[in-house]
């Protein structure tokens, strides 16, 4: 069963479209990110989901529930705009957002001992939040959202504002919480952190699909794939059919590999005849895919209006 | 209800009502209503008024005897309030005199002293010179004696005998006992007292649905600027959201309204019999308490009317705060709001002294005023109901419907906008999104 549904929805402000035509779905259990600069549409879609907007055409649905009033209760939110009741003990708080996903107080209770204890803030519970570090309150933000052991939980830019250390934590708690089968939607414009986490992803860029798939696939479709490769004896394998365009330093080569062509089968070819002492498969990152696509697209534009 | 907005509504209520300024406000205040009372109470015990002495140099030589004769009265002590000496102006004139009376006055040997001149029938002047002049109460009643006496002497001059000018004008005196008709018969009521009650009633009124509009105003911008709203939203309708914040906050007033009313309510039945058991036997206290017109009927709805002003209001407060996105800006915002107020103040006061004209019916109808107005008027006419009561509670509630319906709106899109305050007509706009 898919965990979330987003069929081709748009959304328009005045004469600002805010997202156009996006569609994606998630299986259970998976991270998924959804990347793109700043602005690109990614809270708005966010905001649709979460109900808080509604879309202009298109529909969503979560944990295969069309009535969003029933299936709000089983999602986690921590939005990119955070904050809290500065005047309310941290207790207190917690005890509130637990309420308004429908938990019962003993439930609720046992919820929040067992996360201050997890994220060591324990002896902060009486404290009021506006008595908490920055970090302290993030921290506090982000157990409010896991609280009622939601079966979806979207982050908006979760690492904003932390340190090392508890970039470090949440990101454990998240492994942690992938491996009991939640799915986690991982919203950021940090392309480095969504390649580290996420097995699928969703890019965004001017309010439109950039790319949608799984990583691996992504890096196949999109990337220039690079080999570096050092031998020692016969170069006779530069001239596999698996490559494009090769660079031979004498027992050093960078190789492009053709589209479809397989790595693997190169490294065998060099063994048959060669010594290897290092084959780095050279990845394309996210960024440069990124920047790449939307470069195309960008000069695209341009020579359209030319 | 949905246990979330009860959620809402109990941290609305609660995270206000713990604060130590909510609950002097409530608690504290009418104690010192009462204590700031038994202060006046004990300091006028404390500063008994001892006897005042006054010289008298009377030129006519006929008015001296008589003004002392009336002016005979007794202290509580049973002293004599006033003692009057008679100095002539004879051997060194009268501007010696004068200076002897004021070298005693300022030597505190004397209060003061009067001058009555040779041709006070006519000029119907007489001069009054004392240490301090701030008793208008004593001037008034030496005003009142030396009317009389010319008064009679003008007569007599006339021919009529003195012996029926007096019984005439002893029996002259007539005094207004106003009485308001009811259905059940008619009730003893003055003018000045429904007045001044239907004006502090409705200034209470007036000033509870400010602070606490205000409040839902602060709590909006609150959670807009301190960026908690999406949070909340994210688990709970915006418009759920905003009802259980009005309900939450509403009912801080209430509390305090309960209390200030059951208060007074307890003052107006109680105070008479426990001053007596106390042993203390004060008129002026039951008397003040006796003109007191506040009776449950109006207690009830002095309530409902705060309810209905409250959420007409703090849905417009709410609006503000949804729309401006700080406290600076709310404040600028409001100032309208804050004038249209006032104005019903305003009318109010016109419209207590004349509560029946057509005029003060229309405007009790018209629902920004009615909470104001109508329950002015209702004070006023108390026990009798005035036109138009009943139909104003339906005006009311039906705008309140109409109201909460487009700034529910407003308050959806305006609660995750930031940046740029918004022009009113953009925020109009957002009454057509989906």
């Amino acid at each position: 069963m898919n965990v979330l549904d987003v069929n081709n929805i748009s959304k328009q402000f005045g004469d600002f479209v805010a997202v156009e035509n996006v569609s994606f779905s998630i299986d259970e259990g998976v991270v998924f990110g959804l990347i793109g600069p700043n602005g690109a549409g990614k809270t708005t879609t966010i905001r649709m989901i979460m109900n808080i907007i509604i879309p202009d055409t298109g529909t969503v649905s979560v944990l295969g529930d069309h009535d969003m009033r029933t299936a709000i209760d089983r999602i986690g939110y921590l939005p990119e705009e955070r904050g809290m009741y500065r005047k309310m003990k941290v207790k207190d708080l917690l005890r509130f957002l637990a309420e308004l996903k429908s938990m019962s107080r003993r439930d609720a209770a046992v919820a929040i001992d067992y996360w201050l204890e997890r994220v060591s803030l324990k002896e902060w519970q009486n404290k009021k939040i506006e008595e908490l570090s920055k970090g302290m309150q993030q921290k506090i933000q982000f157990i409010g959202t896991v609280l009622h052991n939601p079966k979806l939980l979207i982050l908006d830019e979760p690492f904003g504002g932390l340190d090392p250390v508890n970039q470090n934590l949440i990101k454990d708690i998240l492994m942690e919480l992938k491996k009991d089968g939640m799915t986690i939607i991982f919203s950021t414009h940090v392309m480095e952190s969504a390649e580290k986490l996420c097995e699928e992803i969703f890019m965004i860029n001017k309010s439109r699909k950039v790319f949608y798939g799984k990583l691996a696939d992504i890096k196949n479709e999109y990337g220039k794939r690079n080999i570096l490769i050092e031998y020692d004896g016969d170069d006779a394998f530069l001239n596999s059919p698996e490559i494009l365009t090769k660079d031979n330093y004498g027992n050093m080569a960078e190789i492009q590999l053709k589209k479809e062509g397989d790595s693997q089968k190169v490294l065998r070819q060099a063994l048959s005849g060669a010594t290897i002492r290092k084959f780095e498969i050279k990845e394309p990152s996210l960024h440069d895919i990124f920047i790449n696509t939307v470069g195309q697209e960008a000069r695209k534009e341009a020579g359209n209006e030319r | 209800m949905s246990g979330k907005i009860v959620a809402v509504i109990k941290r609305e209520f609660l995270s206000r009502a713990k604060t130590k300024g909510f609950i002097i406000g409530t608690f504290m205040f009418p104690l010192v209503l009462v204590l700031i009372f038994s202060g006046i109470f004990i300091f006028g015990e404390l500063f008994k008024p001892s006897t005042k002495v006054y010289g008298i140099i009377d030129q006519t030589g006929r008015l001296y005897s008589e003004f002392t004769d009336i002016q005979s009265d007794t202290l509580k002590s049973g002293e004599p309030k006033y003692r009057f000496f008679q100095v002539s102006a004879e051997p060194a004139g009268l501007e010696a005199a004068m200076n002897d009376l004021k070298q005693k006055a300022m030597s505190e040997e004397i209060h003061g002293y009067m001058v009555i001149p040779e041709d006070v029938v006519e000029s119907r002047v007489v001069y009054y010179s004392a240490r301090n002049v701030s008793d208008f109460e004593e001037q008034e009643s030496f005003e009142r004696s030396f009317s009389w006496i010319v008064t009679n002497m003008r007569l007599a001059d006339e021919g009529l005998p003195v012996e029926r000018i007096r019984s005439a004008m002893a029996r002259g005196r007539v005094s207004l006992k106003s009485r308001q008709v009811t259905e059940e018969g008619e009730v003893e009521k003055s003018g000045g007292a429904s007045f001044a009650l239907s004006y502090i009633l409705t200034y209470v009124i007036i000033l509870m649905i400010m602070i606490y509009g205000m409040i839902a105003m602060r709590s909006v911008i609150e959670e807009k600027s301190q960026r908690i709203t999406e949070t909340i939203v994210s688990s709970i309708k915006p418009f759920e959201l905003m009802i259980g914040k009005i309900i939450g906050i509403c009912g801080l007033g209430l509390t305090q309204m309960f209390v200030f009313g059951g208060f007074l309510l307890l003052i107006i039945g109680y105070a008479g019999p426990i001053f007596a058991r106390l042993g203390v036997n004060v008129p002026e206290v039951a008397t003040f308490i006796s003109t007191i017109h506040f009776t449950p009927t109006v207690f009830m709805f002095m309530i409902l009317f705060f309810l209905l002003g409250f959420v007409l209001y703090s849905s417009i407060f709410a609006a503000i705060g949804a729309i401006v996105n700080t406290e600076d800006e709310g404040q600028q915002m409001q100032g309208p709001l804050m004038i249209l107020i006032w104005l019903g103040f305003f009318i109010m006061m016109a419209v207590s002294k004349n509560p029946e004209t057509p005029q003060a019916f229309w405007v009790s109808l018209f629902p920004l005023y009615t909470p104001i107005v109508m329950f002015s008027r209702i004070v006023v006419s108390d026990p009798i109901l005035p036109s138009g009561a009943v139909l104003s509670l339906f005006t009311t509630v039906a705008t309140i419907v109409v109201l909460i319906w487009a700034v529910a709106k407003i308050y959806r899109v305006g609660i995750l906008m930031y940046g740029k305050k918004p022009s009113f007509r953009e925020a109009l706009k957002w009454l057509k999104y989906k």
